[in-house]
């Protein structure tokens, strides 16, 4: 049944799941890229955030309070992770961060399970933004095509903060060399904080972002860090750009292969993830000299 | 990261004491441990994600390869097994669990190939993609073999006909006492592994793999190795659950399953082949304690979740390695005399080798184990050489050679490319352009491993140690590439077997004077010491040719004294080629000395000639200096 | 005088010799006899040892193993069951009339023996469930598991039962498997699944949405998804000439629908019967409404997950159709059913699912088939169940099918209220029919069922 108003409906609807994982897997790309540190309880982030958005739109009904408040939670709930834990673990190997992170996810996900129980909790759209928009060739709904305009704007805010920013430089030459920028006088510790809770931050908005979309539970993390995880290798860890760019990817080879057959189109995710690993390992947009 | 300790090389026979008090332990854990209400069931649930976690442990707790992807050899081994016992008929369990094993051990070999290209973190990711490629795999386009959601039941267990009598297994003890017969069977053959030569050389290859490639072993062949074994040892287990229940369920190749042996090995302790028995045996305890007599419900993954990271935070080793440093920490007093007199042997061997050296005519002598070919010419050639990085050009066009038996110097001010130069010769680096060649043969594009087996290897500027092991580990992990070759899988030997491998550690730790330290982390050792084991590492190799980059910075005068008749006494039979800021020793030392200044070759020729060279005089002073 | 001093001094001197003598004997002989009088239970055990029979009943209780989800995506589910497992053996323990009704040979307790249980989380993971029910078979003697929200769960638990030789009850499983190709004898269910509730469903849609219509299936991948979807296709197209305008097949656990819910909106489908069960059903009609799915088409939901119309909103639910295996409001037509709810609300203050429903049946029919068998030996009990008594329920009049231990009972055929005709915050669904299920079941071994033996 493949006619052009089914592929294009695809492709668009691509282009609005790819958005969100952008989103999602910028925010990993910095952590990971700046302080080296991989985030295995960033799905975790998402979700608290939706449940933080959640909490603040029943209190007071507003679509922009709960985008705020979420935000807000998230991004302390990252700051205080980065100084309570994290930072005990930058001289460690690798493999303990994994572990650590990997356990707080698990310790977050039945927090908010024994806050919240197991049913799912949901938003509505903001009313102006609710209902289908017409597109000519398909009908699709308007919040999702809000959606790539809200990631839109903050992937453009994120990039603004680390390209023509003081905080951003310093935030990129750790990325390179962070002994050094520590040499220079620099407070590396502070900075790293901040990374740490914006990045987390952008999760967290996603989630929030997300819950008219998706109601939300609290396993609903673990399936969006698999995909983060192959957006940044197909992208380039470090890259903002190429996390960009691969979360536009990953969107679209979702959609378009649940065209031919839904049951593969992960598997047809981790196999471009393993085709760009054997071709051109440091990703599309990724530096050379990461390993 | 957990602290390995590699099995002493020395003594002749294996002690089997480990060995021994695990089968004690397996025999007597029934009647002791169902007075503690552990069912036979529970039990040998224990032991099958101990045998998973053997393997995972050879993986991640000796060789430092974090996989998230066991699962995936675990539900291949185990639904290969159920299907051939439930769906064609076969009726032989143990041939089952042997074919489970082979398709987990070829999945291995082609996972592996895929992730291995990739290290650390990525590695971590690729094994999660992979495990989850699996997973829908198994749910939906081969559903018809693994029953999909529904799992494969039925599966039978074994009986066992010795003619005269048959013994069948039934659920409870017997079952119990066939699972840890394969546990033992699989323990004893991980001892082994760990033991032998290869089981060295994963321990070096987890403290430092560039210096385990770069001393002549096949890093990556090694790791495909270990790799494929996990998998067998996680094949191995799948069988064994599916004929333990009766039933191979589909969440064996979940996420699940590879996430909870991470966190168990790590709670047991990694690194100890028995912390994922004791991790299991924690695990399901405190899940099923937690459950009912904590009343906690649906909180007990909570729990077991905070106990995890705060293990990772403060307890990294684990519980049995908590339990080794507690042993450690009350055995420390009595041998704290011990450890005085140690230091002061440290100290007199620093000054003592000094005045050992003033004694010592000259150190004995080690020949290379490779015979220098009788071809002529020079037995290091180099042609215009060029290594651009970008925009910046660190080599210009060198040529460069070096005759057979040759002390040759290597001389210039900072940014000369001197280190550039060295890492091309070896091969660590490619060229831009240029050729290389060694004794005749054209070394250019080939590997550091290679070219160190063909006997051209370096000491690093920044002492490049297996920092966890002893000196002697060390050395011996360096004696092995070159004795063993490249790469070789002799998993089952003990090193004691490997040909003349203590009189090569032996003398090399003679050489370099630290047999009174052999047994000192290389960590603790002084600086000056560890630039001579620095040294050692790529003499152990039996190099032909030997390159040294600046093998005397940061030392002290008599240490440098020393260190010259060291290189004295090891470039008999051998060629050596040195970069160093120390020109008087320089200049004492060698023949002949290049001078490189901005990439390029700027003069050569004896040392009297380089010292009166107006050029290079300007290049080190400045070109007021000449004028 | 004399003999009356005579008399009065033998009673006053004691017992004489040969009442001495005869009370000896009668000692000697009771006190041989009385360790066997202690030792011997209230009942002989007249079988031979099988599964946990007679180790779990020989002591004045029985032990019964639940393993529920309480982690994961069906945890809501599991909690309601829990709570219906809960209320029944309390009822049972005290001999509630409720209970009584059902099971009219119940005074209290199981065979005069006190119902005591242990509650595992399952993860609604099978290989869980088989672990934690093996466990309470080894420690516990159970002589009774029960519990499941999913298929998976339930054929590895009847797998289970069968080798260990203890029964089974499963809880929500409605694969047609359960007592088809995969059924034992040692398993029985309970709750209604795919082919009589498709048979049940569809001349409802038929008569209410027309005949000649076009189908968007939405199915998830697992052998539920598959069954069921067969079912409705076969009864809708044998009954109403419909036809398949497209099947989208979802991987279990999808939290994205949209590709797929693009493709039904492309379809020109007039219904859409949504297959997914628990948070992928959720998950789909939420974002079926988001590209305006429901405004343009009928939905139905062939079985309908607990606790859906609360999650996604009565507004969504509106005229939607579904099978269900119990609604509440069934109380104002069956007595048994407003009994259930009573105690249910009091004690645990919302109205049951028909998880907890299933799970309450469930134990009554079970000790029920207990005291007709008069003890605890497996296959006494298995006859029992086999030999299909008709009970009363919260449903109506239900029976056993010895043939494929299949409970036949009626399907709940129910509609979405409009949100302004709900009478009260959970009055999501009015009943449309209660259909006898016994002329829509299949043949015992359609299905491929083959009972396994008793011992």
């Amino acid at each position: 049944m493949l006619t052009w108003a089914t592929f294009w409906s695809q492709v668009f609807n691509g282009l609005a799941r790819g958005a969100l994982l952008a989103l999602i897997s910028s925010g990993l790309t910095v952590i990971y890229g700046t302080l080296g540190v991989l985030n295995l309880a960033h799905g975790a982030m998402f979700m608290i955030g939706g449940y933080a958005g959640y909490v603040a739109f029943t209190r007071t009904g507003s679509f922009i309070v709960a985008l705020i408040a979420g935000s807000g939670v998230v991004l302390a709930v990252g700051l205080v992770m980065e100084r309570l834990v994290i930072r005990r673990f930058y001289g460690r190997p690798h493999e303990d961060q994994i572990l650590v992170t990997f356990g707080l996810g698990i310790c977050f996900v039945e927090i908010i399970r024994f806050f919240f129980g197991s049913l799912s909790r949901s938003m509505p759209p903001p009313p102006r933004l609710a209902g289908i928009t017409s597109l000519g060739f398909m009908v699709y709904p308007t919040y999702r095509i809000a959606v790539v305009g809200i990631v839109a704007i903050s992937l453009l805010a994120i990039y603004l903060v680390l390209y023509r920013t003081r905080l951003g430089m310093i935030v990129r030459a750790g990325i390179e060399d962070s002994g050094m920028v520590a040499c220079l006088g620099i407070d590396v510790h502070r900075v790293f904080m901040i990374v740490f809770g914006i990045g987390s931050m952008a999760a967290g908005f996603a989630g929030i972002v997300n819950l008219p979309v998706a109601p939300i539970t609290p396993d609903m993390g673990d399936s969006i860090l698999v995909q983060a995880f192959v957006v940044i290798v197909i992208g380039g860890v470090g890259s903002y750009t190429g996390a960009v760019l691969g979360g536009l990817i990953a969107g679209e080879i979702l959609s378009i292969s649940s065209m031919i057959d839904p049951a593969y189109s992960y598997v047809a995710l981790f196999a471009v993830m393993t085709v760009v690993l054997m071709l051109r390992p440091r990703g599309l947009l990724g530096a050379e000299w990461r390993t | 990261m957990a602290d390995v300790t590699v099995a002493p090389i020395a003594p002749a026979h294996r002690h089997l004491l480990a060995e021994l008090a695990t089968a004690v332990a397996l025999i007597a854990a029934p009647p002791l441990l169902s007075r503690l209400g552990f069912a036979p069931d529970t039990m040998s649930r224990i032991l099958v994600l101990g045998l998973f976690g053997i393997g995972f442990d050879l993986l991640f707790g000796y060789t430092g390869l974090l996989s998230f992807g066991q699962a995936a050899f675990f539900g291949t081994g185990g639904f290969t097994a159920a299907y051939l016992l439930t769906r064609t008929g076969m009726s032989s369990v143990m041939l089952s669990l042997a074919l489970g094993v082979l398709a987990a051990a070829l999945c291995g070999i082609g996972v592996g190939l895929i992730a291995l290209r990739r290290t650390g973190i990525y590695f971590a990711m690729i094994t999660v993609a992979i495990a989850q490629v699996f997973f829908f795999l198994e749910n939906s386009p081969l559903a018809d073999f693994t029953g999909g959601e529904n799992g494969l039941a039925g599966v039978p267990a074994p009986t066992f006909s010795l003619g005269f009598a048959t013994f069948p297994i039934h659920s409870g003890w017997s079952m119990y006492g066939f699972i840890a017969a394969c546990y033992f069977v699989g323990l004893l053959v991980a001892r082994r592994i760990v033991q032998s030569p290869i089981g060295c050389i994963l321990a070096a290859i987890r403290d430092n793999p560039l210096r385990a490639a770069a001393v002549g072993h096949d890093v990556h062949g090694y790791k495909l190795l270990i790799f494929v074994i996990a998998a067998a040892y996680s094949g191995l287990a799948g069988g064994l659950l599916g004929v333990l229940q009766g039933y191979m369920p589909p969440d064996a190749f979940s996420f699940d399953t590879s996430g909870q042996l991470v966190m168990q090995t790590v709670i047991g302790g990694a690194g100890t082949l028995y912390g994922p028995l004791v991790g299991a045996a924690v695990w399901l305890y405190l899940r099923d304690f937690l459950q009912e007599s904590a009343g906690l419900g649906a909180q007990w993954k909570l729990v077991l979740g905070v106990i995890f990271v705060l293990l990772v935070c403060f307890l990294r080793r684990g519980i049995i390695g908590g339990l080794k440093d507690l042993i450690i920490l009350i055995g420390r007093k009595p041998t704290g005399a011990a450890e005085r007199s140690d230091a002061g042997g440290a100290r007199s061997g620093e000054g003592g080798g000094v005045a050992a050296a003033v004694r010592r005519p000259d150190p004995p002598s080690m020949p290379p184990s490779r015979v220098p070919c009788g071809a002529p010419g020079p037995i290091l050639a180099a042609s215009a050489l060029t290594k651009r990085y970008g925009g910046l050009v660190a080599n210009n066009n060198i040529h460069f050679a070096v005759e057979p038996g040759e002390l040759r110097g290597v001389i210039g001010p900072n940014g000369a490319g001197k280190s550039t130069f060295f890492k091309m010769l070896t091969c660590e680096v490619a060229p831009t352009s240029g050729s290389i060649s060694f004794q005749g043969k054209e070394i250019t594009g080939m590997q550091v491993t290679d070219v160190c087996q063909l006997g051209l290897t370096k000491s690093y500027q920044v002492s490049q140690l297996f920092t966890r092991l002893t000196v002697r580990e060390n050395l011996t992990i360096a004696a092995l590439a070159s004795l063993r070759g490249k790469l070789r899988i002799d998993l089952l030997k003990s090193p004691a077997r490997v040909r003349s491998l203590h009189s090569r550690v032996d003398a090399t730790l003679e050489l370099i004077d630290l047999t009174g330290r052999c047994d000192v982390p290389a960590a603790a050792l002084a600086y000056g010491e560890k630039r001579r084991l620095e040294i050692g590492l790529a003499l152990a190799t039996a190099p032909t040719l030997l390159l040294l980059d600046e093998p005397l910075s940061g030392m002290s005068p008599m240490e440098r004294i020393e260190t010259v008749k060291l290189l004295r006494s090891i470039s008999r039979g051998r060629t050596l080629i040195i970069i160093d800021h120390d020109m008087d020793s320089l200049f004492e030392l060698t023949e002949r000395i290049t001078v490189l200044e901005r990439g390029c070759v700027l003069a050569e020729g004896t040392p009297q000639e380089i010292k009166n060279n107006p050029a290079v005089q300007a290049a080190y002073l400045g070109p007021e200096s000449v004028a | 005088m004399s003999y009356r001093k005579q008399h009065r001094s033998r009673s006053a001197r004691g017992v004489s010799r040969r009442e001495v003598l005869q009370m000896g004997a009668g000692w000697a002989v009771g006190g041989t006899l009385l360790p066997y009088a202690l030792a011997t239970p209230t009942r002989a055990a007249e079988h031979p040892e099988l599964g946990t029979y007679p180790a779990g009943s020989v002591g004045p209780s029985v032990f019964v193993g639940i393993s529920c989800p309480r982690t994961g995506p069906y945890a809501a589910v599991g909690e309601d069951e829990i709570k219906g497992y809960q209320l029944a053996i309390e009822h049972l323990n005290t001999g509630d009339p409720l209970l009584r009704k059902i099971s009219p040979r119940t005074t209290r307790g199981v065979l005069g023996k006190e119902v005591k249980y242990g509650i595992a989380d399952s993860e609604a993971n099978p290989n869980t469930a088989v672990q934690a029910q093996s466990r309470f078979i080894s420690e516990k003697k159970a002589v009774m598991m029960t519990g499941c929200a999913s298929s998976a769960v339930a054929v590895a638990l009847n797998k289970l039962a069968q080798r260990e030789k203890v029964i089974y009850l499963t809880c929500l499983a409605a694969s047609n498997d359960v007592t088809g190709k995969d059924c034992t004898r040692y398993g029985f269910r309970e709750g209604i699944y795919a082919y009589p509730t498709a048979q049940a469903l569809a001349p409802v849609l038929v008569s209410n949405i027309g005949r000649g219509k076009k189908i968007a299936f939405l199915t998830p991948d697992y052998t539920y998804g598959h069954t069921v979807r067969q079912s409705m296709e076969e009864a809708l197209k044998a009954q109403g000439g419909w036809s398949v305008a497209t099947n989208q097949v979802s991987p279990l656990g999808t939290t994205e629908f949209s590709s797929y819910l693009l493709n039904v909106a492309n379809s020109g489908a007039d219904v859409v019967i949504n297959i997914n069960f628990g948070r992928d059903a959720v998950l789909s009609i939420k974002q079926s409404a988001q590209f305006g799915i429901g405004d343009r088409m009928a939905l139905a939901i062939p079985i309908a997950t607990p606790f859906l119309a609360q999650e996604v909103g009565a507004d969504l639910m509106k005229g939607a159709y579904g099978g269900m295996g119990y609604w509440w409001t069934l109380e104002e037509t069956y007595p048994l059913a407003r009994m259930l709810n009573e105690a249910f609300r009091k004690k645990y203050n919302y109205n049951p699912e028909y998880g907890a429903h299933s799970a309450y049946l469930q134990v009554a029919m079970w000790a029920d088939a207990v005291e007709r068998a008069g003890s605890f030996y497996p296959p006494d009990v298995i006859k029992a169940y086999e030999a299909g008594a008709k009970l009363q329920s919260p449903v109506g009049e239900v029976y056993f099918r010895g043939a494929d231990h299949q409970l036949v009972r009626p399907v709940i055929i129910i509609k979405g209220k409009k949100p302004s005709a709900m009478r009260s915050s959970d009055d999501y669904y009015e009943v449309v029919k209660v259909v006898d299920a016994a002329p829509l079941m299949q043949k015992p071994d359609a299905f491929g069922c083959q009972l396994g033996s008793y011992d």
